[in-house]
């Protein structure tokens, strides 16, 4: 353990106040959720690790990888960051938390959606729109990267393991192999120890 | 050209043709499900109008699969429409996915879960990485692009700049430069 996380003082969420608290950052991330929501995992991972202590770095790996295989919207691994700020509370405390941390970071992205549905016929030759696609996308790239990286960072810690995942990414990218597949496989070199934290 | 049903979907058809997408979709492809679904079995929107809410779904906020499903549900009936279409799509793998994390948390100290999800994260790592690459080439002529694309990367992983700040001020800024400008003759 690093002197980082002896410091760090989980967040008690059955303090009403923190619970606020928490619940208002995810509803003020939830508009900058661009590219359909996975630029938001570096600032998950800060909120969740550095800022909050809910988990620690490998937790958060585990997180993600669990939400990447469960069926469904990827972007629910929400549900699981507020499960681990109260599941040492007991299990109802941990699906209540997630569930309010869910519905927090959808509502904004929710009603703002509902909004443009209804007026889409006038929103969709404004030269607003037309900027703000062109303009949004190379920020999202860049955004992509940073989060592909810091994914990368805090999974892999040893050769084979960085192997993998370079050479799942080609195959993701060169291939229509379902992930699942992916993910099966490398667990079970997991299992047999073929790659280590 | 497929017909399309003259009467709008209520919000129990709303509900139940979600949960159908969500639950066709476990193992993946939730997009294309949707579509079939939507489009060929139900026949709620054309394929035109289908495109038009995934176009929409994908410009704004929020993720896509789920701002498509607001989309249908706001399109037939407005916000309480939208909600419908929302708890139909989530409902089964949010529940599922709350069982996944109370196994996760309860026995991830266990030596044979830790070293499978040692395994499974190198996977997952590999798919966040190929994100960036997926939509990269869209922006391999744009010397602007690949700018700001380069400029976001550096502050976020060398500075630490967080996400909202960098947004607020490379957003606008990029904006402006993108402004669609008259047409010239």
């Amino acid at each position: 353990m690093s002197a980082a996380s002896v410091a760090c003082q989980a967040v008690q969420l059955t303090d009403w106040h923190q619970l606020l608290a928490v619940i208002w950052d995810f509803l003020s991330l939830s508009l900058f959720s661009l590219g359909g929501g996975n630029t938001l995992l570096n600032e998950y991972h800060h909120m969740a690790v550095d800022q909050y202590c809910w988990l620690t770095s490998r937790q958060f790996a585990d997180i993600y990888a669990i939400a990447e295989a469960a069926p469904g919207p990827s972007s629910m691994i929400v549900g699981l960051l507020g499960m681990g700020a109260a599941v040492k509370e007991g299990p109802l405390w941990g699906v209540f938390s997630g569930l309010m941390a869910e519905i927090a970071i959808l509502l904004p992205s929710t009603l703002l959606m509902v909004a443009a549905a209804l007026s889409w016929n006038r929103l969709r030759h404004s030269p607003w729109r037309l900027a703000f696609e062109r303009g949004l996308g190379p920020i999202t790239l860049g955004i992509l990267f940073a989060v592909g990286l810091k994914i990368l960072h805090i999974s892999d810690h040893d050769t084979p393991a960085y192997a993998v995942s370079l050479v799942v990414c080609v195959l993701m990218l060169r291939t229509k192999i379902s992930p699942l597949w992916f993910m099966a496989v490398a667990g079970l070199m997991g299992a047999l120890g073929l790659v280590n934290r | 050209m497929a017909e399309v049903a003259t009467t709008p979907p209520t919000h129990l058809q709303l509900f139940v043709g979600m949960q159908q997408v969500a639950l066709s979709s476990f193992g993946g492809g939730l997009s294309a499900w949707s579509e079939r679904i939507v489009v060929e079995e139900r026949q709620w929107m054309s394929k035109e109008e289908f495109i038009t809410g995934l176009t929409v779904a994908r410009l704004f906020p929020g993720p896509n699969q789920i701002n498509m499903a607001v989309y249908i549900g706001s399109h037939f009936r407005g916000l309480t429409g939208a909600i419908a279409a929302l708890l139909g799509i989530l409902l089964l793998p949010f529940s599922l996915l709350m069982l996944l994390g109370l196994g996760y948390y309860y026995l991830h100290e266990t030596l044979a879960v830790d070293r499978v999800l040692s395994g499974v994260i190198t996977a997952s790592a590999g798919m966040a990485l190929s994100m960036g690459f997926k939509i990269a080439g869209a922006y391999s002529r744009d010397p602007v692009a690949l700018l700001l694309a380069g400029a976001s990367f550096l502050a976020m992983t060398v500075f630490h700049v967080r996400l909202v700040p960098l947004v607020l001020v490379a957003g606008p800024l990029a904006m402006a430069w993108y402004w669609p400008r008259e047409p010239k003759r």
